[in-house]
């Protein structure tokens, strides 16, 4: 800056600084005469040497006058505008008269916009966590709510009091229980198949062969029926409900079921509770029958043991709290698996993105809670001795 | 703000002193707004100001953070969620996009409410959704779904569904965005004669200049979260408020900036000091 203030008002080659500048007053109101052709100029007037050298004489204006330029030359715009910007802080607002339109077009262009509110800060490690943190206490009421609600429904629901549709819990019932059969049938008899080619191998080398019927029994009815039913189920079924749901609101759906005074939980929460938590212990009996059966092959084959032996053993070494225990368990499944989906469609943002982020947030919170209730399940069972 | 106070007996809503705030946003500070009973009231703001917001809070799907909204003489905040899903009977709204239950036909939807809340014979339930269904245009529709519908087509059978329990007061959210001229006709005409012939009263919440000023008896508009400017559609078409007018006027540019806030671009250009 200082080097071109310096130099400001050398005579050039081509254009000297007085054919494109000239001060005048008009009536105490200092002028600035543009004019001349700035594109031949080789260093044109400097706006931040004339803003410190003009005599403003007490005013609060001053006029910059292009009446007399050759053309448009955008050295010109850049001029006004730097003047403008170098009068406004000394509190002198610079008027133009009579420059080119496409000069006056180019510095509306580069007037000031708005200035940018301040960002507000980012909020420290302490204050984050803190929010994080309060965030999932209300995750956890809404939870708790959501389990309370279910609970002090399930009177009205029995009794057919609540306000659920029967059409609906009957097509819920198709959906997730007969509509689930072959992917069940297909998944168990293969567990069972695997957990007997397993065994097999490893209890013939002892000479144990006839105890596979103990292995796959006890580990396909306590176990593995159950869990294996309630993954298959949390990805057809709970991922079906959640993505469901979550269209439901971005449709405002859920809003008009509450504005004409229904109440979304019981509508659609509470047959879906229903039907899951009817149809997840029936598909268990119908898993873990069919690993059995998957195992029974097996032992077949591998060790040439008879169907019948086979069962005979079975009834030796089973008893029936095994099925006792994976029956429970997978109630427990199917009300995790229904109250997981509904709380996550229902609680879903409002665009086309949320939907399948509450589909896939619902499977990976089933498959977790699946494999925690299971395990403590096991701790229990363990320290009770049964 | 000043209200005429002999006109009080007449509101059905009165909503007072509002604040409301979604996380750091504000989005109320402070509003009152009169609904007037019989008659047509229009809100209206530039989208995001919260004008879904104000009808949410109406029908006590949100509560007010201060402030009080009522509802002929109810306090919405006070009631239980028994008491509020009764008192929404009496209040139908129009959701932006319809809303209609997808998995039902068109007949099912209008019939839905009446099933829901009313122990009538299958016969008269019948009966009632085809005079609804009639009242929009739409009665030879009743067997389809509403994905056959066409958007204005699923507005008038959300329409028929909201009155569908003959309520007092009919919310509409936004129900000429995105409709072609016929439709909006058609909407524009249903508005008003269902407001005069059933004796509703309606709000209609808008940022469709021409036709909410047409069709509205009064006319808040509301920016920033507070009320700028209140009256007859008249009085709003002459208001004093640079900010009205530049808002009824459709301009670019005025006391919103068509910039949003920045740097100067000259500035950004450049990336110094352009001296």
């Amino acid at each position: 800056m200082s080097m071109l203030r310096a130099g400001a008002f050398d005579v050039s080659e081509r254009a000297t600084t007085s054919e494109l500048i000239a001060f005048e007053t008009e009536s105490g109101t200092p002028v600035v005469q543009l004019s001349g052709d700035w594109g031949r100029a080789i260093r044109p007037p400097s706006a931040a040497h004339v803003a410190d050298t003009l005599d403003v004489g007490g005013q609060s204006r001053v006029v910059v006058d292009g009446a007399a330029l050759d053309n448009a030359h955008p050295r010109v715009a850049a001029f006004v505008h730097a003047l403008g910007d170098a009068l406004t802080q000394d509190n002198v607002s610079l008027d133009t008269r009579d420059l080119p339109d496409d000069i006056s077009a180019l510095i509306a262009l580069a007037s000031p916009t708005p200035a940018a509110p301040e960002r507000p800060r980012r909020p420290g490690l302490l204050a984050r966590v803190g929010r994080r943190a309060g965030a999932q206490a209300s995750v956890a009421r809404n939870t708790a709510n959501l389990v309370g609600q279910a609970m002090a429904l399930t009177p009205a629901l029995v009794s057919g009091r609540a306000q659920t549709r029967w059409r609906d819990f009957v097509e819920l019932v198709r959906e997730t229980g007969a509509a689930s059969l072959p992917v069940v049938t297909v998944v168990n008899i293969l567990i069972g198949a695997v957990l007997g080619f397993i065994g097999a191998v490893q209890l013939q080398t002892f000479g144990a062969g006839m105890y596979l019927a103990d292995l796959v029994g006890i580990a396909s009815a306590r176990e593995m029926a159950a869990i294996m039913t309630a993954f298959i189920m949390a990805g057809r079924i709970g991922a079906t409900f959640a993505a469901h749901l979550a269209t439901m609101e971005s449709n405002e759906e859920i809003d008009a079921l509450r504005m004409i005074g229904v109440s979304p939980f019981e509508f659609l929460a509470l047959p879906r509770l229903a039907a899951l938590s009817l149809m997840m212990p029936l598909l268990f009996l119908y898993g873990a029958t069919l690993a059995i059966a998957g195992g029974m092959i097996v032992a077949h084959i591998v060790l040439g043991t008879p169907p019948v032996a086979f069962v005979e053993r079975l009834q030796d070494a089973m008893s029936l709290s095994e099925f006792v225990i994976g029956f429970v368990k997978s109630i427990a499944f199917g009300v995790l698996i229904a109250l997981t989906s509904c709380y996550i469609g229902l609680n879903a943002g409002r665009n086309a993105a949320e939907v399948g982020r509450a589909a896939t947030r619902t499977v990976v919170v089933c498959i977790i809670g699946i494999i925690s209730i299971d395990a403590v399940a096991a701790l229990c069972t363990n320290a009770l001795g049964i | 703000m000043a209200h005429d106070s002999d006109d009080t007996p007449d509101n059905l809503v009165t909503v007072r002193d509002l604040h409301y705030a979604i996380d750091t946003r504000v989005i109320y500070k402070g509003v009152d707004i009169d609904i007037a009973r019989g008659r047509i009231t229009a809100i209206m703001g530039p989208s995001g100001t919260g004008k879904t917001t104000l009808l949410r809070l109406i029908s006590g799907q949100w509560r007010a953070m201060s402030g009080s909204v009522d509802f002929d003489g109810q306090r919405i905040a006070k009631l239980s969620q028994r008491q509020l899903f009764t008192l929404r009977k009496r209040m139908g709204m129009l959701f932006q996009s319809g809303a209609l239950l997808t998995d039902l036909s068109v007949y099912n939807n209008v019939a839905f409410p009446l099933r829901e809340h009313t122990r009538l014979p299958e016969r008269l339930i019948r009966d009632i959704v085809l005079m609804k269904l009639e009242a929009v245009g739409l009665r030879g529709a009743r067997d389809l779904f509403p994905a056959q519908l066409s958007g204005g087509m699923a507005r008038r059978v959300a329409l028929a569904r909201a009155i569908a329990l003959d309520p007092e007061m009919i919310m509409y959210d936004e129900p000429f965005a995105g409709q072609d001229p016929i439709s909006m006709g058609v909407l524009l005409r249903l508005i008003r004669r269902l407001n005069d012939v059933l004796g509703l009263t309606s709000i209609v919440v808008s940022h469709d200049v021409k036709e909410t000023l047409g069709i509205a008896d009064y006319v808040y508009v509301i920016s920033d979260g507070e009320v700028i400017d209140h009256g007859t559609p008249d009085e709003i078409r002459n208001s004093s408020s640079d900010w009205v007018q530049q808002f009824i006027q459709a301009s670019a540019d005025g006391p919103v900036p068509f910039h949003y806030a920045g740097t100067s671009y000259a500035k950004d250009l450049l990336g110094a000091e352009p001296r």
